[in-house]
């Protein structure tokens, strides 16, 4: 596997995130989806940033939609994942349940 | 109530083409849906600038318009400034004077050319305004490194004729 086809901690959470949000994904969707499930306030900045990044590798594509007054008249964008990008994300479901099995987890602030 | 204008100005500024119009729609969807917290908005725009400026960065945006600001106001001025020297060099005790009006008039013809050029390959009006206030910092920088002393009224002409040069450009290619 190149290392291009490595899967960054946030882009692996926001991916997580499209995936949940089922086609309703857009910016400020994501960024809540993250903010209410793991409560990291994430700016929307590097939320778009990593989107573009993950669009680069063909991991999601994104769409044009309407325009509506909530948002100034402005058009939302949404986003979707490609077959490259579920793959993505089971690679890393799957590499990450073959690191955690049989693992014990030793107590938070303990040495090891 | 809308979101506060420097905040949203900063975030026009900073953010790419492709970005600035779903962010800042984003933005205010959900600076509605939270009671107007004008803190909250700001404090997105601010942490939102640093990885907008970025993408900006890698997407060549802003290599462009850098581009298109050096090729469209610098450039022109710095050949011209490099051009009247060597004119001048050559005429006995000519060698230092101030640049006669003639000539800096042709500069100012030479600068308004290139960036109604420079300008004409921007289609919308945003990255036009953008490329404008970039060649109006270009043809500053020019103007301070530029040789000799340069007159107030000549360099004021410059730091204007750069961006409406680049503007007139942009309108030109619009309704044509």
């Amino acid at each position: 596997m190149a290392k291009g086809d490595l899967l960054g901690e946030f882009e692996h959470l926001i991916l997580l995130a499209i995936l949940r949000l089922s086609g309703g994904a857009y910016g400020m969707s994501v960024r809540r989806e993250i903010a209410d499930r793991t409560g990291r306030d994430v700016s929307i900045g590097a939320v778009y940033a990593t989107l573009d990044r993950l669009a680069a590798k063909g991991l999601v594509t994104s769409a044009m939609g309407d325009s509506t007054p909530e948002r100034g008249g402005r058009a939302k964008r949404s986003f979707h994942l490609t077959g490259a990008g579920i793959a993505a994300v089971n690679r890393t479901r799957q590499e990450l349940s073959k690191m955690l099995e049989g693992l014990e987890f030793p107590a938070p602030g303990a040495a090891r | 109530m809308k979101p506060p204008l420097l905040a949203r100005a900063l975030l026009a500024a900073v953010a790419g083409e492709a970005e600035a119009e779903c962010v800042a729609g984003d933005l205010e969807e959900e600076f509605g849906e939270l009671s107007r917290n004008r803190c909250w908005y700001v404090s997105q725009v601010m942490r939102s600038l640093w990885p907008l400026l970025l993408l900006r960065v890698r997407s060549g945006e802003l290599s462009r318009l850098l581009l298109g600001a050096v090729l469209g106001a610098a450039l022109p001025l710095l050949l011209m400034d490099r051009l009247w020297r060597l004119v001048y060099s050559q005429i006995p005790l000519k060698d230092g004077v101030d640049r006669a009006p003639e000539f800096l008039a042709v500069n100012l013809l030479a600068l308004c050319v290139s960036a109604a050029i420079s300008g004409s390959h921007t289609r919308s009006m945003r990255p036009a305004f953008v490329k404008a206030v970039f060649a109006c910092a270009a043809a500053g920088a020019t103007l301070a490194a530029s040789a000799g002393s340069t007159p107030a009224a000549y360099a004021l002409l410059v730091l204007l004729l750069a961006p409406a040069g680049s503007m007139f450009g942009c309108l030109l290619r619009r309704f044509t």
